[in-house]
C-alpha cells in the first residue's frame, strides 16, 4: 500500500514545521497521499492539505526533520491513505501509521479502506441500548456503558486512568451473549511503559488474540498521531461492520492528538481559536468520535473509550470541553480521590453516561436501577455539600440528618467506589451495594425511588 | 446562461474556481467530476469562492465547476413532515438507498416523493382572482397536518383559468392555471424558495400567547411566547439536548422543526426511534406526524452545517404561512457559528473575537428576526407563528464568549443551564437566578384568563422565596444553617421544596415528563401556601423541627410524579391534609 | 493446740479453696478461651486456606488463559511467516521470468504503452527517458513517436520499463516494471495466498 503510481515532483518550494510545500504541481488532489523521498532513499508519508495555483501543501506524518529543499522529492500517489484490513489483523501490533511493528509481514488485505471513513448516515444508525457489564461498580451502577457508545475518561497526568481502561478492556462483557468481541488499542504519544502495560494486561487475560494494537509512543513522530486514531478506527469499523464483531476501542491520549493538530495549524498560520487550538478542533474531533456506533441490519458495534489527560486538571480546557460536547458522557477521574488512594478514583458528580437510561432497567439490568442510582447521586451530592460545610462550621454546626449524609459519603467511597483492579463485580452485586447505601438513609429522605422498590429492597439495619 | 469554470484551488470545504464571471452570489454550483453541491460565497474578478456541501477529498484543480443559475433553495410542498433531511434538504433515507449505511457523495434526490398522490380539495374556483400566498386548496399531509396549497408568495397570481376538481394528484400535476397580463401561470402543489430569503408576511403581532412546553421551570418561571425567541446555553453535560427534546416533544405547536446542527448522530437517531412511538398529549397522534428533522451531524461536511439553519427556518416559515404555530429548535447555533468561522478563515477574512467573523452578530440577528407571530400574505386570513429556540454551546461553559453574548442581544428568553445544578442531578438544570424571560408581562394575561386570577402574584411569591434563599445561602456558607432564626430556616426549607417539587422535572418519568398548566399552577400554589402557613406557625411559636417533620412534605415533593394531569382533585386532597397537619402541630403548641 | 492449728488449717483451707476456685475458674476460662480461639481460628484457617486455593486458582486460570491465548497466537503468527515465505518465493520466480523475457515483438509495444501512459500523466513529451541496459534499444526505437523525448545516457537498474523526467527537472514518473509490480503486490499477494488456501 505504500508504493503507488503517481507523479514525483522534484521541486520543493518550502519546508516549515511539519509541512512541505511542493512547487510546480499540476496534478494533485486534496487529501491525496504523498510519498516524500530523500536522495538517500528514505521514505516518509504525508497528505495534501491544500492544492492550487501550482502549489501543494503537504503535511508530513513522520516530521520534516532532516529534509532538505534540494535533496527531497514528493510523489503524489493518486489516492487517499488506505489501511489494508482482514481478519488476520487480530493479534497484531502496528505502528502509528498502520505498518507492522511485530516483525510479521503486511496483512494480506481483504480490502483497502480509506482511513478517514465516511460519516454514518444518522438514519441508518441503530440507537445503542445493550448494557455492557464492565464489572466496575461505579461504571455499571452509575454511568453505564452501552454498545456503540463513545464514553471518554477525563483524567490528569499520573492518575490511574490506564489501569481503569485496561480493567474495562479485560472485563467488558454483555451478559447472556456469545457474540464475538475484539479490542482495538491506539496508543497516541504515550510512554512505552503505558502501552506495554496495556499489551501485557490483554495478554494475561488471554485477549491478545482478539486485539489489535496501534502504537505511537512518546518518541515516535508527533504528526503521525493525526493518523493513529484513524487507522485504528478503520480496522475497528471493518471488524464491527464487515465481520460482525463487537469492538471496544481504547485510545490514549487524545490530548497528544489535539496537540499534533495544533502544531500543523500553527505551521499553516491559521487564525487560532481558544488556547491556540484551531477553530475546527471540534469538527476534527467529531470525525474520530462519531465513528462509534451501531448500524441497522449489521451485527457488530464500535464502542469507544478515549482517554485524555486534562491539562492542569482543567475540565474547561478546549480538549476535554470539545470532547465532552461530542461524546455521550464522560468518566471524570478526580485528583482528590486519587490522592486518598482510592481506586478507581471517579468523581461521580462530574461524570455521566448519556445513554445509560436506555441501557438499564427491566430486561437488561433491573427495574429499580435508574431510581436507586438517582438517589445515590443525590445522596452523595448532599454528602459533599455537608462535608464542605463541616469544614467551615465544624460537625457541631450540622444537623443530625447532615451527619447521616456524611456517613453515606464515607460508605459510598469505601464500599462502592473502591474496588480491586482484578475484582469483577456482577450487576447484582453492584446494585446490592447501592441499596446498602440508600438503606443508611431514613425512609422519608428517599424522594427519588418509587415505594414499591423501597418496600422490596430497603433494609434498615 | 450558466457559468462554466475550472477549479484552481482546494482546501477542505473551500474551493476557488476561475472562468466564473457569469456566476451570481449564493448561486449553487456543481463542483468537480463527482458533481458535488456547492454555493458561491464570494466573487473576485472571474474567480468564484465556493463552499462545498460534501467532502472534497480527492478533488483536483482543473476539474469543472458548473453553475445552476439558482440560489440554494428548498422544495416546499406536502411530504416534508416526518422527513429527516441533511443540511441542504436531501432526505437521508433516500441517500441511504443510494449509498448504504455511510453517506456517499454527489447523490441527487428530490426532497419529497414527487410521485406520491395526495387528496386535493380545492377552495378556489375558476374566475377567482388570486395573489401570492393565496390558498388554492388543501391536502391532508399527515393525520395531524392539513397542508394548504398556496400560490408562491412571489408569484403574481392573477385570474384562475383552470383548477382541478377534488381528487388524488401527485406533486408534478398542474393543479391550476392562472392568467395575469396575458401570461399563463402554471401552479403545482409545490414551489421552491431560496433559503436565505425570509418569506414575506402581511403584518406582525405582539407575542402574547405562551408556548406551553409542559416544563414547569419554563412555563411557570421563564416562559416563551408563540412567535418569540429563546436561547438555551450550557456547558456539556448540563442536559441541553434533553431539554430541547422535551420542548420538541411537548410544545403546543402544530409543527416542530428540529435542526441537529453539528451535533451527535445518535441524538437524531434517538428522535427517529422515539418520536413515532410518543403521542402528542393534545391529539393523541404520533409526534412524528408533526415533526421535521434537519440533521447535519458534527462529522458531516461543515459547509452544509451553515446551510442547515436556513433550510430549517424556511421550512418553518412555510408552515407558518398556512396559519400554523411552528417551533424551530436549533441545536446548536454555536456549531453553526463555528462553520461560519471556518469558512471565514479559509476566505482569509479579518477575524473579530476568538476568530469569529465580524458579521457573526448580524447573521445571528437575521436568523432570530425570522421568528414572529404574523398575518400571512394572501387570502383567506391566516395567523401563524415561528418560535425560534437556539441552543448555545459556550466553550468551557463561559457565557462571556462571543456566540452567547451576541445571541443574548437578539433573544428575549434566556434559559441558562448550570453545570453545578447538573452535577447535583438537578434537572432541568436551568438556573433560576441567571435566567430571564422578556415575555412574562405579555403572557400573564393568558394565565389569568385561562388558569387563575392570582397566577402572577403566586408566581412572584414563589420566585421571591428562591431569591431570598439565594442571599441566605451566603450566610449559611459562613456560619452553618443552625445560625439562622426559624423564619429564615423556613425559607431554606420551602426553597428546597420548590426546587425538588416544582423546578426539578424527570423527563424519563412517564407522568412527570409533561405537566399541564393547571397542575403547574396547583403545585406552585400548594408550596406557596405551605410557606404562608409555616410562617404563621412559626409566629405562633411552633419550632421549625416540627414543620420539617410533617409527613405531608414527602407527598408534596412526590406529587409531580404521583399525580397525573387528570387527577387534580388529589392535589386538593393534599391541600386539606397539609392544613390538618399544620393545625395539629400548632394545636400541640397551644395546649402546652 | 488444735484450735490454733485448726484455725490456721481452716484459713489455709479457705485460701486453698479460694485459690483452687480461682485456679479452676482460671483454668476453665483459659480452657474456654483457648477453645474459643481454636473455634475462631478454625474458620479463619479454612478461610485462609480457601483464599490461598482460590488465589492460586485465579492465578492458574490467568496463566492458563495467557498460555492458551499466546500459543494460539504463536501458531497463527508462524503460519503468517510461512505464508509470506511462500509468497516471496513465487514472487521472485515471477520476477526472474519477467527479467528474462524476450525483448522483441510484444515487448516493444509494452514499452510504447508505458511511454505513452507516462507522458500523458506528466502532460508533456519534453522528457528525458531512463531505462536499463537491456531495454535501451527497444526504448530508443519507440522514442521517435514522442517528439522532444530523449534517452538519457546513463542507465538505471530495473527489470524493465522506463522512468521519465520532465526536461526542467520538476516532475518524474516511474513506469518501470518493478514499480508497476510493486503497485500490484498487495493484490498479487492476496491471490497467491488464496491459492495456498489462506485468506479469502
Amino acid at each position: 500500500m505504500t508504493t503507488e503510481g503517481g507523479v514525483q515532483y522534484n521541486k520543493i518550494a518550502e519546508i516549515k514545521g511539519p509541512l512541505v510545500i511542493v512547487g510546480d504541481v499540476e496534478n494533485a488532489a486534496f487529501d491525496e497521499l504523498v510519498e516524500i523521498e530523500t536522495n538517500e532513499g528514505e521514505r516518509r508519508l504525508g497528505k495534501v492539505l491544500e492544492v492550487g495555483f501550482g502549489k501543494a501543501i503537504v503535511q508530513v506524518f513522520e516530521g520534516t526533520n532532516g529534509l532538505s529543499i534540494a535533496g527531497t522529492n514528493a510523489k503524489f500517489v493518486g489516492k487517499v491513505m488506505e489501511m489494508p484490513v482482514s481478519k488476520e489483523v487480530l493479534g497484531r501490533v502496528f505502528d502509528g501509521l498502520g505498518r507492522p511493528k511485530d516483525g510479521l509481514p503486511d496483512p494480506i488485505a481483504d480490502k483497502f479502506v480509506d482511513i478517514n471513513g465516511e460519516p454514518m448516515n444518522p438514519e441508518q444508525r441503530e440507537y445503542p441500548k445493550d448494557f455492557i457489564q464492565t464489572g466496575v461498580s461505579v461504571i455499571d451502577g452509575l454511568m453505564t456503558l452501552v454498545r456503540g457508545q463513545k464514553l471518554p475518561i477525563f483524567s490528569g497526568s499520573g492518575m490511574s486512568h490506564n489501569l481503569l481502561a485496561a480493567q474495562i478492556a479485560r472485563q467488558a462483557s454483555v451478559v447472556g451473549t456469545q457474540d464475538d468481541f475484539a479490542v482495538v488499542f491506539a496508543a497516541i504519544g504515550v510512554q512505552y511503559s503505558e502501552a506495554e502495560y496495556f499489551r501485557r494486561s490483554l495478554e494475561e487475560s488471554g485477549a491478545l488474540k482478539r486485539s489489535v494494537l496501534f502504537l505511537n509512543t512518546a518518541d515516535d513522530p508527533a504528526i503521525e498521531r493525526i493518523i493513529t486514531p484513524r487507522v485504528a478506527l478503520t480496522v475497528a469499523e471493518y471488524l464491527a461492520f464487515d465481520l460482525g464483531m463487537h469492538v471496544l476501542v481504547v485510545m490514549t491520549d487524545m490530548t497528544n492528538y489535539a496537540e499534533a493538530l495544533r502544531e500543523i495549524s500553527a505551521a499553516r498560520e491559521e487564525v487560532p481559536g481558544r488556547k491556540g487550538y484551531p477553530g475546527y478542533l471540534y469538527t476534527d474531533l467529531s470525525t474520530i468520535y462519531e465513528r462509534a456506533g451501531k448500524l441497522n441490519g449489521r451485527k457488530g458495534s464500535v464502542t469507544q473509550v478515549p482517554i485524555l489527560s486534562m491539562p492542569s486538571d482543567d475540565i474547561t480546557h478546549p480538549i476535554p470541553d470539545l470532547t465532552g460536547y461530542i461524546t455521550e458522557g464522560q468518566i471524570v477521574v478526580g485528583r482528590d480521590l486519587f490522592r486518598q488512594g482510592i481506586y478507581p478514583p471517579i468523581n461521580i458528580l462530574m461524570s455521566l453516561s448519556r445513554l445509560m437510561k436506555d441501557g438499564i432497567g427491566e430486561g437488561s439490568t433491573r427495574a429499580d436501577h435508574a431510581e436507586v442510582a438517582n438517589q445515590v447521586y443525590d445522596a452523595y451530592s448532599r454528602a459533599q455539600e455537608v462535608r464542605a460545610l463541616a469544614g467551615i462550621v465544624g460537625k457541631a454546626g450540622l444537623t443530625e440528618i447532615d451527619l447521616k449524609y456524611m456517613d453515606v459519603g464515607d460508605i459510598f467511597e469505601k464500599e462502592f467506589l473502591t474496588q480491586a483492579t482484578d475484582e469483577n463485580r456482577t450487576i447484582e452485586e453492584t446494585l446490592g451495594i447501592l441499596w446498602k447505601i440508600v438503606s443508611k438513609l431514613p425512609k422519608n429522605e428517599i424522594t427519588k425511588i418509587k415505594d414499591k422498590f423501597v418496600d422490596q429492597y430497603y433494609k434498615e439495619e | 446562461m450558466a457559468a462554466k469554470g475550472r477549479i484552481v484551488w482546494v482546501s477542505g470545504p473551500a474551493v476557488r474556481a476561475d472562468g466564473m464571471s457569469e456566476a451570481k452570489m449564493y448561486e449553487t454550483v456543481t463542483v468537480g467530476n463527482s458533481k458535488l453541491v456547492g454555493e458561491v460565497i464570494r466573487l473576485t474578478g472571474d474567480v468564484a469562492f465556493i463552499q462545498v456541501y460534501e467532502s472534497t477529498s480527492g478533488l483536483k484543480p482543473g476539474e469543472p465547476v458548473i453553475g445552476t443559475g439558482n440560489p440554494l433553495s428548498v422544495l416546499l410542498g406536502p411530504g416534508i413532515i416526518g422527513q429527516l433531511y441533511d443540511g441542504i434538504q436531501r432526505p437521508l433515507r433516500e441517500l441511504s438507498k443510494a449509498s448504504g449505511s455511510f453517506i456517499g457523495r454527489g447523490i441527487t434526490t428530490t426532497p419529497v416523493d414527487m410521485t406520491k398522490k395526495y387528496h386535493f380539495v380545492p377552495t378556489t374556483s375558476v374566475g377567482d382572482e388570486v395573489a401570492g400566498g393565496n390558498v388554492l386548496g388543501t391536502v391532508q399531509e399527515t393525520d395531524l397536518i392539513e397542508h394548504s396549497i398556496m400560490v408562491p408568495p412571489d408569484n403574481p397570481g392573477g385570474k384562475i383559468t383552470n383548477i382541478v376538481s377534488e381528487g388524488d394528484y401527485d406533486l408534478e400535476t398542474e393543479i391550476a392555471t392562472s392568467e395575469k397580463d396575458g401570461q399563463t401561470i402554471s401552479l403545482k402543489m409545490y414551489h421552491k424558495w431560496p433559503v436565505r430569503k425570509p418569506r414575506p408576511y402581511k403584518a406582525r403581532y405582539d407575542p402574547t400567547v405562551p408556548l406551553l412546553t409542559g416544563q414547569r421551570v419554563i412555563d411557570t418561571f421563564f416562559p416563551i411566547a408563540k412567535g418569540g425567541t429563546g436561547s438555551i446555553p450550557g456547558a456539556f453535560g448540563t442536559g441541553k439536548t434533553v431539554t430541547l427534546h422535551q420542548i420538541a416533544k411537548w410544545a403546543d405547536s402544530q409543527v416542530v422543526v428540529y435542526i441537529g446542527c453539528g451535533e451527535r448522530g445518535n441524538e437524531m437517531t434517538e428522535v427517529l426511534v422515539e418520536f413515532p412511538h410518543l403521542k402528542d398529549p393534545r391529539s393523541g397522534k404520533p409526534l412524528m406526524d408533526r415533526t421535521v428533522l434537519v440533521a447535519n451531524t458534527s462529522n458531516m461536511p461543515v459547509a452544509a452545517r451553515e446551510a442547515s439553519i436556513y433550510t430549517g427556518v424556511t421550512i418553518a416559515e412555510y408552515y407558518r404561512d398556512m396559519g400554523k404555530d411552528v417551533v424551530l429548535v436549533a441545536d446548536s447555533t454555536s456549531r453553526w457559528a463555528e462553520a461560519l468561522r471556518e469558512m471565514s478563515g479559509r476566505l482569509e477574512e479579518m477575524p473579530a473575537e476568538e476568530g469569529y467573523p465580524s458579521y457573526l452578530a448580524s447573521r445571528l440577528a437575521e436568523f432570530y428576526e425570522r421568528a414572529g407571530r404574523v398575518k400571512a400574505v394572501g387570502s383567506p386570513d391566516r395567523d401563524g407563528s415561528v418560535t425560534l429556540i437556539g441552543a448555545v454551546s459556550p466553550s468551557g461553559g463561559d457565557f462571556t464568549e462571543p456566540v452567547t453574548t451576541h445571541t443574548m442581544r437578539f433573544i428575549k428568553t434566556f434559559w441558562a443551564l448550570d453545570a453545578k445544578l447538573a452535577y447535583s442531578r438537578h434537572y432541568p438544570s436551568i438556573n433560576w437566578m441567571n435566567s430571564y424571560s422578556g415575555y412574562l408581562a405579555d403572557i400573564a394575561k393568558w394565565w389569568r384568563e385561562n388558569i387563575s386570577e392570582d397566577w402572577f402574584s403566586i408566581r412572584s411569591e414563589a420566585y421571591s422565596i428562591l431569591q431570598r434563599e439565594d442571599t441566605l445561602k451566603e450566610i449559611v456558607r459562613l456560619l452553618g444553617p443552625e445560625a439562622l432564626p426559624d423564619e429564615e430556616k423556613l425559607i431554606l426549607e420551602v426553597a428546597r421544596m420548590i426546587k425538588i417539587g416544582l423546578l426539578q422535572q424527570n423527563s424519563f418519568d412517564d407522568v412527570d415528563t409533561f405537566c399541564s398548566p393547571e397542575k403547574q399552577y396547583k403545585l406552585m400554589k400548594l408550596l406557596v401556601d405551605f410557606y404562608k402557613r409555616g410562617q404563621q406557625a412559626i409566629k405562633e411559636g411552633t419550632p421549625i423541627s416540627d414543620i420539617r417533620a410533617m409527613s405531608v412534605i414527602s407527598s408534596l415533593l412526590k406529587a409531580r410524579m404521583d399525580v397525573k394531569d387528570d387527577e387534580m382533585p388529589k392535589l386538593d386532597q393534599l391541600d386539606i391534609e397539609m392544613q390538618e397537619q399544620f393545625k395539629s402541630i400548632t394545636g400541640v403548641k397551644v395546649s402546652n | 493446740m488444735l484450735a490454733p492449728n485448726s484455725s490456721l488449717e481452716q484459713s489455709i483451707d479457705k485460701i486453698l479453696k479460694k485459690t483452687e476456685k480461682e485456679i479452676l475458674s482460671d483454668l476453665e476460662n483459659s480452657g474456654s478461651d483457648s477453645k474459643h480461639t481454636l473455634d475462631n481460628s478454625l474458620p479463619k484457617l479454612e478461610h485462609e486456606y480457601d483464599k490461598i486455593i482460590s488465589d492460586g486458582k485465579k492465578e492458574a486460570e490467568k496463566i492458563e488463559k495467557q498460555i492458551v491465548g499466546s500459543s494460539d497466537l504463536d501458531v497463527r503468527n508462524k503460519q503468517l511467516l510461512l505464508l509470506e515465505e511462500g509468497v516471496n518465493k513465487v514472487f521472485s520466480k515471477a520476477l526472474d521470468q519477467i527479467a528474462n523475457t524476450d525483448r522483441s515483438g510484444d515487448y516493444s509495444n509494452l514499452i510504447k504503452t508505458l511511454l505513452d501512459e507516462a507522458t500523458k500523466i506528466l502532460g508533456t513529451t519534453e522528457v528525458t527517458v531512463f531505462t536499463n541496459d537491456k531495454d535501451k534499444d527497444v526504448v530508443q526505437a519507440a522514442l521517435s513517436q514522442f517528439s522532444g523525448a530523449e534517452l538519457a545516457s546513463d542507465t538505471i537498474d530495473c527489470l524493465g520499463g522506463i522512468i521519465i523526467k520532465s526536461k526542467d527537472g520538476a516532475m518524474t514518473f516511474n513506469n518501470t516494471i518493478d514499480a508497476r509490480i510493486e503497485r500490484l503486490k498487495p493484490l498479487i499477494r492476496k491471490s497467491i495466498a488464496s491459492t495456498f488456501g489462506v485468506g479469502n
